[in-house]
Order: C-alpha cells, then sequence, then structure tokens
C-alpha cells in the first residue's frame, strides 16, 4: 500500500507535482499513466526518498520509505534512466544490490533466471540492448522479493515477447497480494495491464478509478449514420430515445445500437447512405483527458502557417 | 515460471521480508567494497599508480645516483627516494573524484541512494574502501620505491637505511598522503558532481595552482603557498623535501588533513539536501 498526500515538488519557479493525493493499494495493478514530463518520475523519486518532497507525504506500508530496515526487501523499484554503470556486469551489479540490504546471494541468480539474463550475466551492462537494460532494472526490482513493486516506464524499449512478459509478471505479482504500480505514458498498455488507474497531467491528479470506469466513461461509442434524409431520420432516431448530434451531414447516434436504427430506418422506407458503428479508443479518452496538460505539444501546420502571416 | 489463471488475491505481510535488525554499516561497507573493484578503473588507477610510483622513482634515481654521489650535487638523495609519489598522486585524483562522480554520471547514484537511504552512511563507506585502498596502495608503492630506488643509490654509497631520520615516516606519509588526496577529491566529486569539471579543480589546485603560488609575494604568499593542499599534504611522503620553504612533516599533514575534513562537511552537507 502507498499512500500519497498533498504531495507537491517545485524546482525553482515550475510546479511539477502540485498537491497530488492517492492510494496504491494491495492485490492489483495500478497504471500510473501521463504524458512525458506530467510528473510521474518526479512523483517515483520522492517515494524512493530520492528528492525532498517541497510538501506533502509519500509512505509505504505506513512508513517513509528512508525509514525501512532494509528498503530493498520492502519495496522494489525500477528507474526510468538506467541507473547502471556500463562497466559493470549484471551479476555485479545485483551483487553490491544484494549486500547492502543483506539478502542471500544466491537470490541474485534466481532472479537473472527469472527475468532470462542468466546467459549474459557476466556481460558488462553497458554491451545491453535497451530491452536487456530493461530486464535488468526488473531484477533489481524483484531482487529483495518486496511487497511492493514500483516500474517506471517497464515496457520502454522491450520487444512485443518482452511486453507481454511485463504485464503477466505485473498481473501475477499482484495476484500474490502485492502492491503493483507501473508508470506508463501509453494508455494502450495500461488497458491491458492495470486494474486500476491514476492519470497524472501537469503535475495534478485528473483521474483517479479503475481502468472499468475509465473505459466505461471515456471510451465512448456512437452509431454514424448518412442519409440524403438526414432530417426526418434524426427526428426518427430521437422519437426512438436515442441522442443524435448532427456533424458535418453525418449523424452521431448514442442510446441505439446499430442494428436497431438500421431496422428503424428501413422499417420507414428512408434511404441510409452510411451506418457505422464508430469506437472512440482509451487512447483518444486519455489524450482528450490529457490535452490541455501536455507539456510539449507539436503544433498542427496549419496553426504555425497563420501565425506566420 | 508459470503463471496462474486466477488472480485471487492473498494477503501478503508487507514486512515478511523485512529483518528484524537494520543490516548494519557493514552491509553498506561491503556493498561499496563490490561496487568499487567491479569496475576496470579501479584496477587500472591502483596498477598505475604502482607503476608510475615506484617506476619513476627507480628510474630517477638510477639516472641521478652518479651525480648525487658526486660533490657537484646540490640535492639531497633523500629527495629523490619518493620521487614517483609526485606522478602516482594524479592517479589516487583520479580514483577518489570516480568513486564519486561515475555514480552521478551514471546515474548510479539512484540506485545507491535507493538501497541505502542513509547518505551519512553511504558517504563514511565510500570514504572508508576508498582511503583503505589508497593507504595501502600508496605504503606499498612508497617501499616498492624506496627499495628499488635505494637500490642505484647504495651502488652509489649514497643509500638511506629504511631506520634512517624521516624514511620510514616517508613511506607511511605515501600512503598516508595518497589516502587523503583521494579524499579530497572525493569530497571536490561530492560538490560539483561532474567528472571532468571535478579532476580539472583538484589537478589545478594541486599542481598548477600549488607550484604558481610561491610567486605571490610577502609572507602572505609563502603562507598561501605552504598551505596549498598539494603542498602541506607532500612533506609527510618524503624523506627529505625538495622545497625548504614547506611546512614540517606533520605540520603540514595537518593542515591538509584540516582541508579535506572542511571540503568533505561541506560536500556532506550538500549530499544531503540535494535531490539525487
Amino acid at each position: 500500500m502507498i499512500t500519497v498526500s498533498g504531495l507537491t515538488k517545485t524546482y525553482g519557479g515550475t510546479v511539477a507535482v502540485d498537491d497530488v493525493s492517492f492510494t496504491v493499494a494491495d492485490g492489483r495493478v495500478t497504471g500510473f499513466l501521463g504524458p512525458n514530463g506530467a510528473g510521474k518520475s518526479t512523483t517515483m523519486r520522492m517515494l524512493l526518498g530520492l528528492d525532498r518532497p517541497t510538501a506533502g507525504s509519500v509512505t509505504v506500508n505506513g512508513r517513509r520509505y528512508q525509514d525501512s530496515p532494509a528498503p530493498l526487501r520492502e519495496v522494489g523499484a525500477l528507474l526510468e534512466a538506467r541507473a547502471l554503470h556500463p562497466g559493470r556486469s549484471a551479476r555485479d551489479h545485483l551483487r553490491w544490490l544484494a549486500a547492502s540490504n543483506r539478502i542471500r546471494t544466491s537470490r541474485v541468480d534466481e532472479v537473472l533466471e527469472l527475468v532470462g539474463l542468466a546467459a549474459v550475466a557476466g556481460t558488462r551492462v553497458g554491451a545491453f540492448s535497451l530491452g536487456m537494460g530493461q530486464r535488468l532494472g526488473i531484477a533489481v526490482a524483484l531482487l529483495g522479493d518486496p511487497p511492493v513493486v514500483v516500474l517506471d516506464e517497464p515496457v520502454n524499449g522491450l520487444d512485443p515477447e518482452g511486453i507481454r512478459w511485463v504485464r503477466t509478471l505485473a498481473r501475477q505479482l499482484a495476484a500474490e497480494g502485492r502492491t503493483v504500480f507501473i508508470s506508463s505514458h501509453l494508455m494502450s498498455e495500461m488497458a491491458l495491464t492495470a486494474d486500476h488507474l491514476v492519470v497524472i497531467g501537469r503535475g495534478r491528479i485528473l483521474a483517479d478509478c479503475s481502468m472499468r470506469d475509465f473505459i466505461a466513461e471515456h471510451a465512448a461509442s456512437y452509431v454514424l449514420v448518412r442519409s440524403p434524409q438526414h432530417g426526418q431520420v434524426a427526428d426518427l432516431l430521437r422519437g426512438a430515445g436515442a441522442e443524435v448530434t448532427p456533424v458535418d451531414g453525418e449523424l452521431h447516434v448514442q442510446g441505439l445500437d446499430a442494428a436497431a436504427v438500421g431496422e428503424l430506418v428501413g422499417d420507414k422506407g428512408l434511404y441510409l447512405h452510411e451506418l457505422t458503428l464508430v469506437r472512440s479508443s482509451l487512447e483518444d479518452a486519455f489524450m482528450t483527458l490529457t490535452a490541455s496538460s501536455v507539456e510539449y505539444a507539436a503544433r498542427p501546420r496549419t496553426e504555425l502557417a497563420g501565425a506566420s502571416r | 515460471m508459470t503463471v496462474t489463471a486466477t488472480s485471487s488475491t492473498v494477503t501478503l505481510d508487507p514486512r515478511r521480508n523485512v529483518p528484524g535488525t537494520r543490516p548494519g554499516f557493514g552491509s553498506t561497507l561491503r556493498a561499496e567494497w563490490i561496487k568499487f573493484w567491479t569496475v576496470r578503473s579501479t584496477t587500472w588507477s591502483v596498477v598505475m599508480l604502482f607503476v608510475l610510483g615506484a617506476g619513476m622513482t627507480a628510474l630517477i634515481c638510477a639516472t641521478n645516483a652518479e651525480w648525487l654521489a658526486s660533490g657537484e650535487a646540490d640535492e639531497d638523495p633523500g629527495s629523490f627516494l619518493t620521487f614517483g609519489m609526485t606522478f602516482a598522486q594524479i592517479t589516487a585524483i583520479v580514483l577518489g573524484t570516480l568513486a564519486v562522480t561515475s555514480e552521478y554520471g551514471t546515474g548510479m547514484i539512484r540506485a545507491t541512494l535507493a538501497a541505502t537511504p542513509r547518505r551519512g552512511r553511504v558517504l563514511a563507506a565510500k570514504a572508508v574502501v576508498l582511503t583503505g585502498t589508497l593507504f595501502v596502495a600508496g605504503t606499498v608503492t612508497a617501499f616498492a620505491g624506496y627499495f628499488a630506488g635505494n637500490w642505484f643509490l647504495d651502488r652509489e654509497g649514497v643509500g638511506l637505511a629504511l631506520s634512517d631520520d624521516g624514511v620510514l615516516r616517508a613511506m607511511l606519509g605515501g600512503g598516508l598522503y595518497m589516502a587523503g588526496l583521494g579524499l579530497f577529491a572525493a569530497a571536490v566529486g561530492l560538490l560539483v558532481r561532474h567528472t571532468a569539471a571535478a579532476l580539472s579543480v583538484v589537478l589545478a589546485l594541486v599542481f598548477v595552482l600549488g607550484n604558481m603560488a610561491f610567486l605571490l609575494p610577502g609572507a602572505w604568499g609563502e603562507w598561501i603557498a605552504k598551505l596549498m593542499p598539494g603542498n602541506a599534504g607532500s612533506s609527510v611522503a618524503v624523506p627529505v623535501n625538495f622545497n625548504p620553504e614547506a611546512l614540517a612533516p606533520w605540520t603540514g599533514f595537518a593542515a591538509f588533513a584540516a582541508e579535506t575534513a572542511v571540503l568533505l562537511v561541506v560536500g556532506w552537507f550538500a549530499f544531503q539536501r540535494r535531490d539525487a
């Protein structure tokens, strides 16, 4: 269980994390979602006692991370930046970490086996690919067999097989009763992995709900209808209790499915030119939610052209 | 690893893995020791320290023994017996700087502080590992240089015995000075957090500014020159100082130790306060 309350971090005049409060429960995967620069990594660094909060607090199982006698046995973390010396081998990297928290040395080979790096345990990590580096980072996180696992952008640089592996691993860790907290800027990835979602944008919490609620609320679908008799069709569908929005000669219909719309229109002998079920993706929902909070947005070309005129 | 299809939640004691007693300073020390010796730069630096320190001493003694034995010599043979240590200083500085700045350069510092959030303890363990290694390496190198160099001096009849005034003190002093320099460089590294910048600062302070300071006029200038870290600290590491103006061996080393301590306290303070 991770408890974040009133957490704030400012750098000079810039507010990176702005009065953030939420909890991460055990036994499920909680996704921490936000665009780059939203404050995810800053929050995670404060969680690990690396950065000092300007205000507020973050505790793990009731106490600050830095107050744990052996933090690696309580919280396992994969940090976003590769916190490795390129000249050291994977095994040596895990060996010193194990020594620092008095974790038995045999655990080093266990986690190397677990993440699939046993064959390259003696190789200097500078020669590792991004994906191998991520796997080593996950090995570090699991070294102390911790009840709380924090992974910052774990699928970065992983191939599809690796992505699926992380997803399965996260679900399994949660099934074992552990607290699993994963940050990502990819909604699609979170939709498949997380049970619960905390969305952050510009340092503020935009949503804190179950994945199911998030989908129900944000992934709206509608039936797109095109007809030469579009006024009549709109009236007909409204009469049947549907919500109809005319958009550029199209009708966006909610409250009736495509079959019902087709049958109603057919019964009246009206023409239909198009009848499509349109599902807005979670990615879209996430984009809409965070649109105003993206720090580095690319401006559309037209806007740039207009500005230069 | 097999994956269970059910995702039934079991209760997991969050503290089940946490030992009753906090892993002590010994654990941090072991971690730092492993870290120190599992990168190539450490082995290279220590080997270079020995090769430069002992090798240059042997070389300078071999080439100057005849002149030292002749009547025209205006230097004491004792000054030559630790000559190579001047070069060995560079490697001690490199080792001390890298012990700290390589962690910042690679992002390792976050892993270090996540594993051991007590920063004072991390710093203490680093200092013990660094100074321990440099003291042993420095002392061994000084002895090796003495035995090699003195063999040439003995042949010309100007050799010094280990029991002669200041010789044994200079051997141990070589170890102490190397350890102190490493710590001094580490403290600068802690403040600057950048390898090239920290190296430049320390090398300039010890080699360039240290020598230029002797050009300063007046009593003030003389004191500044005597108190420059390299000038003050190195007296203890030579049987007879080339520089007649330098402080007495232990006085000089005490001054150097005090300077290092001040820098280390400032570095420690910054380390405690800053975000990793």
